[in-house]
């Protein structure tokens, strides 16, 4: 080896060395290969190049020296990754645009892409030396370009991993925030609040359809157009999200009104709501994966929206029982709490109300030293309404037995009244009759009531004189009275249908037959004793089953 | 519960807006309010300062996108300023930075707003 051989040696050594300290320092792949690629063209006095790297089997050209923009969409699409440079194309390309040199760029286990070189400056050709020279700048290079490429890689799963980390916490923020039986209107706003955050979007609306009814809660689209559109476009079965192109093709007035993604909100397969959301102001069209986000947040809120309706229902509900509880005790004080005793009569009563509040109805009312009413009638239907019309009935029975009028006419008045007072098809059958204690003479009217028994001698005599039903018709034709002077040991029993039809688990009825067969038989009892067998048999009848109907008795005995 | 405040400060004419705490779920509100009494105001020139911020999630990120239409559509701009890494990552996560001036220095922002004056008028 001569001396200016070996200065020549020496020289491309230290540049070597240079070289490879440049490219190692840095881990930007843009500054690598743009040195690589100076390097190269400087070295060989090379008038252009080009550097092209692998991608998922790709190659894709990566930096370029001495091409215009239009000659580099020229490069072909490669991916045939074992034989890039052979490949026709390739070849084609080198052919057309003058390149004269060719190499690959290898790791110790695979092709990282290729470098292309144009023709010299002085037109002299590559010679194997030259070629030898390329290959060890390029071995040099490829740990380099190997290193960054992988470091770009790392950054781009720790983003996409942080991106994943920002949405669970996300999610997870706002399950602890609904968890709260939040306001439904901060449920939302905080629905809507993360989901324009997240991706950036301006126009957007959340409607919910409750109850089948369609709500808009929040909006930045003109409300009443989306109103028409969502009247018109019955989305409430919707069960899959519409993504850009469904909205295009199938609901063309929410696209133009901005609409570029609609969510359902679903709990338990059913469409409560939707989301729907304009375009993202960084024009990025949304993924799967961020409907998928969409999607779960929207259930997070519904399943909110949905507990806290829950949750107030029930607070109405129990708060509709409180009220109930209070109604039963204002009409058990408006029942007789403790019945007058009177020298020749004997009197016990039974009620039982099988709700909350009752329609039957009875009354023992005093008029004077002497005499007094006894009044029993059941209110159709059961609960509030009929509670309230009882309530009603025993208002006018108390007013009307103070003003000294006959029972005929005080009966027609209440029927008046009672008439003038019901609008829903309701009535009440009525038998109220007026004792004498010294006599011992009853005069009676019966409006449309099961007749009471009057028991005498082991006969029974029904006490059905009177007229038609209150509540129906306003009294045209006078009630029918009947006066009978009683016994000593008759005994009358006054009862509502809830004791003749007190069912068995068989739901057959006890009946008018059992209670008047009980009736002949109880001569020798006290007015309680009577009430107490009946409610025995009654009950042994029923065995036990619950009964629909309110139940009341009032059984007199003369002395 | 994390605990979350704002305070304001009248630069010759831009209003800045200090955060502090955490901006998430929970607090979204309160900036919300501050936002919209600025706006009630016709205060449309807003910076930002998120110094004090130690954590931001996409629900105060919301808030942002909830009044930028708004604060632009009259000529005014919420500009960023003063931004730990840990939240200018959330912001440059989600894409922020595209649509949002973001400065190192409060008064960098604040200054942006005076030169753009001077270039209108």
């Amino acid at each position: 080896m001569n001396n200016s051989e070996n200065i020549k040696v020496k020289r491309n050594l230290t540049a070597l060395v240079e070289f490879s300290r440049i490219i190692n320092s840095s881990l930007d792949i843009d500054f690598i290969l743009n040195n690589v690629l100076l390097t190269c063209m400087g070295k060989f006095l090379a008038t252009k190049g080009l550097i092209a790297l692998c991608k998922d089997d790709k190659l894709i050209l990566k930096s370029s020296k001495g091409l215009s923009e239009e000659q580099k969409k020229y490069f072909p699409q490669l991916s045939d990754k074992n034989d890039f440079i052979n490949n026709h194309e390739l070849q084609k390309f080198i052919t057309d645009f003058k390149f004269q040199a060719v190499e690959k760029i290898s790791s110790s286990d695979e092709c990282l892409g290729i470098v292309c070189l144009g023709e010299k400056l002085n037109k002299q050709p590559f010679t194997e030396d030259d070629t030898e020279f390329l290959k060890t700048i390029l071995n040099i290079s490829a740990s380099a370009i190997q290193n960054s490429l992988t470091v770009n890689e790392i950054k781009i799963v720790n983003r996409a991993l942080d991106s994943r980390v920002q949405r669970l916490n996300s999610l997870f923020e706002l399950s602890k925030e609904f968890g709260f039986f939040s306001e439904s209107s901060r449920v939302v706003k905080l629905l809507v609040y993360s989901v324009i955050g997240q991706f950036l979007v301006s126009k957007f609306a959340v409607v919910t359809f409750i109850d089948g009814q369609l709500r808009i809660i929040e909006s930045k689209f003109s409300e009443d157009q989306l109103l028409n559109i969502l009247t018109s476009n019955d989305l409430s079965k919707l069960e899959n999200p519409l993504v850009e192109s469904d909205i295009q093709n199938n609901f063309s007035a929410l696209y133009e009104l901005g609409v570029e993604l609609v969510v359902p909100m679903q709990l338990q397969g059913q469409v409560k709501g939707l989301i729907l959301l304009g375009k993202r102001i960084n024009n990025q069209k949304y993924s799967e994966a961020d409907i998928e986000f969409i999607y779960s947040i929207g259930s997070l809120a519904i399943i909110s929206l949905e507990n806290r309706r829950l949750f107030k229902e029930a607070l109405e509900k129990q708060k509709m029982e409180e009220e109930l509880e209070i109604a039963r005790g204002i009409q058990k004080n408006l029942l007789p709490g403790k019945i007058p005793e009177y020298k020749n009569f004997d009197i016990a009563v039974f009620n039982l109300t099988s709700q909350q509040v009752g329609g039957d109805y009875y009354d023992v009312i005093p008029l004077n030293d002497n005499s007094f009413y006894i009044a029993i009638g059941d209110v159709s239907g059961k609960g509030v309404p009929a509670a309230l019309l009882m309530a009603n009935l025993q208002a006018f029975l108390k007013t009307i037995c103070r003003q000294e009028i006959q029972i005929v006419e005080a009966t027609a008045l209440i029927n008046d009244l009672v008439t003038e007072n019901t609008s829903d098809g309701r009535f009440i059958t009525f038998f109220w009759a007026l004792f004498e204690n010294e006599s011992r003479k009853i005069h009676y009217v019966n409006a449309g009531h099961n007749p009471p028994l009057l028991i005498r001698n082991g006969k029974i005599q029904k006490l059905e004189k009177g007229g038609m039903i209150f509540g129906v018709l306003k009294t045209i034709s006078p009630y029918l009275s009947e006066e009978i002077i009683l016994k000593k040991n008759d005994i009358i029993i006054l009862f509502t249908d809830g004791v003749t039809e007190a069912k068995n688990v068989n739901d057959d009825e006890f009946g008018d037959e059992s209670l008047e067969s009980l009736a002949v038989g109880i001569e020798g009892l006290s007015a309680q004793e009577i009430v107490a067998k009946i409610k025995e048999e009654v009950q042994k009848f029923a065995q036990g089953a619950m009964q629909s109907d309110d139940m009341t008795m009032v059984v007199l005995k003369v002395r | 519960m994390a605990e979350f405040s704002t305070s304001i400060k009248d630069a010759g004419g831009v209003n800045v807006v200090y955060l502090k705490g955490y901006l998430d779920a929970h607090t979204a509100p309160v900036l919300e309010n501050t936002f919209s009494n600025l706006i009630e105001k016709s205060k449309y020139s807003i910076v930002v300062n998120f110094k004090d911020l130690s954590y931001i999630s996409s629900a105060g990120l919301g808030v942002f996108m909830a009044f930028i239409e708004k604060i632009r559509d009259n000529s005014g701009d919420i500009k960023l300023s003063s931004m730990s890494d840990k939240v200018f990552n959330i912001f440059d996560l989600l894409g922020f930075p595209l649509l949002y001036e973001i400065y190192k220095s409060e008064e960098e922002a604040v200054n942006k707003f005076s030169e753009t004056k001077k270039l209108e008028n």
